[in-house]
């Protein structure tokens, strides 16, 4: 989740409250305090809530929550004649673009910061990476329009963000900063996405860099906006939220028309929603008006309609309001999760333990009851432990992972005496002797399913002693058992066997091959069993 | 008190040899060197012997360092890979470059000048080579260089020396009544009634015994078993599925969007193949794309049906309960499980790429928000955590969404797992009308706050040690149960 750092002073300045008051508020608004400074204080709030990755949008909700300024925030937008056009030719390469002029802001250094933090933030929740949606602010006053959204050539050159000198698209893409971050984005397309003005200088290269002309520093007093993306709905959620937040900083908003369609739209959604259904959601006994009163708190305009609806204007810049009960849940923060009182419901059922776990459960208690210690190693591991080492064949039903994060999980086990003898490796150095099992998930095909396994190291551990531990846990399990030579070769022949039930093969036992052992580096006998327990089921 | 017959024999023996090691005596008496010290000690106590204790340190080396006894060390090779001079980055494209070049120049093999490196001599066997090839303690530095490349490392070798003190020799000369001492009674000895006359041993119950280890569950199963048995008690039906799930349960259902950053690759482990997607995923697709005959709007955009039937190890056990819930649609449901879930991290000692979680839901009539706080009160009062507070919280597929957290003396508020209720975008496509309670709970994390664990990897990799030596029960608590 994005952090973000809200300056004090500037905090203080648009909530009119004091800091103690905001910091004690803001954990039952729905952030995480990440670490309180001299002079800010850095927060997480949830991806779902973009509006809250300003400073001036967290002021907002803050004076709501604390009564300071309830209701809707008014955004007017004016006319303007900043007109853009878009290049058809970008259908395929990145077509959205949304904009807006913002005029007459003073962005002091904290506001700058603000802008810069929400950018990165709108960046990495809503656009992807860039992928899905890149942002652009500049200064209107360094260029002039119209403005041409465009395909443009890898070989068009322009002065990029902190160069001097003119580099081509191409140059950009391999040798800027952002370039080799973002190219990847765009660098197989024919065409580069490019913004240029009426006289050909070039505001942005979306998704990967703005040019140097319109950095935006403090003298800067008029922005144009530049929003581009694959996706029209996260656009517009970025267009809304970054306009708001200017306004909100102190700006006013005119309007940009691209293609013939007027931008930005920072008008409200409406929806009505019922107080019975909301008091049943959460458990409480809110009347309509309670509720319309929690809402404007919120920030939201709301009335009640008659005894059951509310009517609910939602703020442009809320993308997270999906559904009813996204309002609900706000109806909730702003009663107050400390406000409710817990109860349990009446409820009656009865527990009922899966039969898997009954029998993991009484399997642990057998295993325990001969001396063996449990232990519960991974369950990704890889084909080196799992057979090879073992010398067994690998087994065609072993799942791989197609992006394994290390060389030593790359598959998922199919077998729990491996994982055993791995641990034994790790533990060479404890005392003798040693006696540990594990039981636990499996994986072959796509089916899981439970075995157990248990090891003894010891100079004393041999088939006899393998023998031994498997007839009891047989018999403890209550199963009837047959036994056949095996052919396991991770055991020495003539001191291993399979074991039958119902002429099933269930397990196998035995004592390990010395070849193992030296694979495993380990230098005592190991006596070994391990049972399939689907063998219990009927 | 007597001295016990053991401790008569080492004084005699010393008696006779003035001194000896542990290993000497103990043949003289026939016992192993670890019982001669421990009676030693005993007749130390006494003021009959002295016992010495030295520590000797050697050193033995690593693997990496038994590679360049082989090999030479990496500037010894590095040194050979070239004749006279070479150009700096030239000699960068060697892997040993980083290590060798700045101990070539330490050790004046080389001069560096304008970016080319030129030998300046023949190169004569370094201290650090001799050094690796016997390690001594005589030359400090030079062994604690190799420690710190990681060559040698050290290890302790305890001798003790044993001296029998005037008074022991007082003792010894007054004499020894040595006749054999009887130990663990025969069953002749008992059934015959000789054990009246015989001098039976007396054990010195001061010392500890040497440790028994008893066969056990592991510590944290026990934790996680102490869940399971509260969550049963609490009228739960546990549920147990595979960690092999289709994007579609493990996502889609569950309204996790598409193009969000947990499918990728990067965080999620992906399989190869796909799976089948179940009857009435048309209904998935309408609410991703709509929100179909919800109130919601859907996520837009387009669904594709391709990435629901990707095949990935389970990131949640949400996507079992998502499947108990569509084949149990008729309310009371009260279900949990505990299970492995993957995710595509590294491990280091508060990451594992796999590790347990533990998930609850409730279905019925009428259950609510304030319900889903009191089920986790409960839960969170039995596992010990006495107060417990809750914040708002967001996670894609519950609405309202809650984060419970409880106060552990010393952290503060710990957030532990997380709560919602099911969004109608993830009940209604399936027909199931009564709202769904549903929380999860990262089980190691409660591990480390309950077993005061430091490292996630002891859990899995565990020492055995460290199983051996942690207690099954926590010692004395307050019971609370049907006294009469």
């Amino acid at each position: 989740m994005p952090i973000i750092s809200l300056p004090y002073s500037y905090l203080e300045r648009l909530t009119g409250a004091d800091r103690d008051t905001i910091i004690t508020r803001l954990p039952m608004m729905g952030s995480d305090i990440e670490r309180i400074l001299e002079d800010q204080i850095d927060v997480e709030f949830f991806p779902c809530r973009p509006d809250l990755f300003s400073t001036e949008g967290v002021a907002r909700a803050m004076q709501g929550f604390l009564g300071l300024k309830t209701g809707e925030e008014q955004f007017v937008v004016s006319q303007s004649d900043v007109r853009f056009t878009v290049d058809p030719n970008l259908a395929d390469i990145r077509p959205f673009i949304g904009s807006a002029v913002i005029k007459g802001i003073s962005l002091d250094n904290e506001a700058i910061l603000s802008l810069m933090g929400v950018q990165e933030a709108l960046h990495w929740v809503v656009g992807r990476g860039r992928a899905k949606v890149a942002i652009g602010v500049h200064d209107l006053d360094q260029v002039r329009p119209p403005f041409r959204y465009y395909g443009a050539l890898k070989s068009r050159s322009f002065v990029p963000l902190d160069f001097e000198e003119e580099m081509t698209l191409e140059e950009i893409c391999s040798v800027h900063p952002k370039g080799r971050m973002y190219a990847y984005i765009v660098e197989d397309k024919p065409l580069m996405p490019l913004i240029e003005d009426a006289d050909g200088n070039v505001l942005s290269f979306p998704p990967i860099i703005n040019g140097e002309l319109t950095r935006v520093t403090e003298k800067t007093r008029n922005i144009i906006l530049d929003v581009t993306g694959t996706d029209l709905r996260a656009v517009t959620t970025a267009v809304q939220i970054l306009c708001t937040t200017l306004i909100s900083a102190g700006g006013s908003c005119e309007q940009v028309s691209i293609d013939g369609v007027t931008w930005p739209d920072l008008s409200p959604t409406e929806r009505t929603v019922s107080v019975s259904e909301c008091n049943a959601l959460l458990g409480l006994d809110l009347s309509a008006s309670k509720i319309a009163q929690i809402l404007q708190r919120m920030r939201f305009f709301a009335e009640p309609k008659g005894d059951d609806l509310v009517y609910v204007r939602v703020p442009c810049y809320r993308s997270d309001i999906m559904h009813d009960w996204d309002i609900f849940e706000d109806v909730c923060i702003g009663y107050g999760y400390e406000n409710i009182s817990v109860e349990l419901p009446p409820t009656a059922t009865i527990g009922q333990e899966h039969p898997v776990m009954k029998i993991a459960t009484t399997v642990r208690g057998i295993m325990a009851g001969m001396g063996f210690c449990e232990v519960m190693p991974f369950t990704l591991t890889n084909e080196r432990v799992m057979y090879d080492k073992m010398q067994r064949p690998r087994n065609s039903k072993s799942l791989r992972m197609l992006h394994p994060i290390s060389e030593e999980q790359t598959i998922i086990r199919t077998d729990l005496l491996p994982v055993l003898m791995e641990m034994l490796q790790m533990n060479k150095r404890r005392e003798l002797p040693q006696q540990i099992f594990v039981t636990g998930d499996v994986v072959e095909g796509e089916v899981t399913y439970q075995k157990v396994a248990g090891v003894s190291i010891h100079s004393g551990a041999d088939f006899s002693h393998a023998y031994a531990a498997a007839d009891a846990l047989m018999r403890e399990l209550g199963l009837e058992y047959e036994v056949q030579e095996s052919d396991d070769d991770a055991f020495i022949p003539g001191r291993r066997a399979s074991v039958f039930v119902s002429g099933t093969m269930a397990g196998v036992f035995g004592e390990i091959h010395p070849a193992v052992l030296n694979a495993f580096d380990l230098d005592q006998p190991v006596a070994a069993v391990e049972l399939d327990l689907r063998v219990l089921e009927n | 008190m007597a001295l016990t017959l053991n401790e008569k024999l080492l004084l005699a023996a010393l008696y006779e040899k003035g001194n000896g090691t542990p290993e000497d005596l103990g043949k003289i008496i026939n016992r192993d060197k670890d019982a001669v010290i421990q009676y030693g000690y005993l007749l130390e106590d006494r003021g009959l012997c002295q016992v010495t204790r030295e520590v000797a340190v050697s050193y033995v080396r690593t693997l990496e360092g038994e590679h360049y006894i082989k090999d030479g060390l990496p500037e010894r090779q590095l040194y050979e890979s070239f004749d006279n001079s070479i150009p700096v980055a030239e000699l960068n494209n060697n892997p040993l470059s980083r290590i060798g070049i700045g101990w070539m120049k330490r050790l004046g093999w080389i001069a560096i000048q304008n970016g080319i490196i030129t030998k300046t001599g023949d190169a004569p066997r370094s201290h650090i080579e001799a050094a690796l090839n016997n390690p001594s303690s005589k030359d400090p530095k030079t062994v604690q260089e190799l420690i710190k490349r990681g060559l040698i490392t050290s290890e302790e070798s305890i001798s003790y020396t044993i001296v029998i003190t005037p008074d022991g020799e007082k003792k010894a000369k007054a004499g020894l009544d040595l006749r054999e001492e009887v130990g663990t009674l025969t069953s002749d000895q008992i059934s015959s009634g000789e054990w009246k006359n015989l001098p039976l041993r007396r054990y010195d119950i001061t010392k500890r015994p040497r440790p028994l280890y008893p066969g056990k569950t592991h510590p944290y199963q026990h934790l996680i078993d102490e869940m399971r048995r509260i969550l049963l008690d609490m009228g739960f039906t546990e549920l147990y599925g595979s960690v092999i799930q289709s994007g579609f349960w493990n996502f889609d259902a569950l309204f996790q969007p598409q193009d969000h950053p947990a499918r990728e690759m990067q965080d999620t482990f992906h399989l190869a193949g796909t799976m089948p997607l179940p009857d009435g995923w048309e209904a998935i697709q309408a609410m991703h794309e709509n929100g179909g005959n919800t109130s919601s709007t859907g996520w837009g955009g387009v669904w594709d049906p391709e990435k629901a039937r990707a095949t990935v190890l389970r990131t949640h056990t949400t996507s079992l309960s998502i499947q108990y819930l569509v084949s149990h649609k008729t309310p009371p449901v009260k279900a949990f499980g505990i299970g492995r879930v993957y995710r595509r991290e590294a491990i280091d000692p508060t990451h594992t790429p796999e590790f347990e979680q533990l998930e609850g839901i409730v279905m019925d009539e009428g259950v609510t928000f304030r319900h889903l706080m009191g089920y986790l009160s409960e839960f969170y009062h039995r596992m010990g955590f006495e107060n417990v507070r809750f914040r708002p919280g967001y996670f894609p597929y519950t609405e309202p969404s809650v984060e419970p957290e409880v106060y552990v003396d010393g952290l503060g508020w710990v957030e532990l797992g997380g709560a919602g209720i099911f969004r109608e975008e993830v009940t209604a496509p399936w027909g199931v009308t009564c709202p769904v309670l549903a929380w999860g709970l990262g089980v190691s994390r409660v591990a480390m706050l309950k077993m005061g664990l430091l490292d996630l990897r002891e859990l899995y990799q565990s020492d055995i040690d460290w199983i051996r030596k942690t207690p099954t029960h926590s010692g004395r608590e307050k019971k609370d149960g049907g006294e009469c």
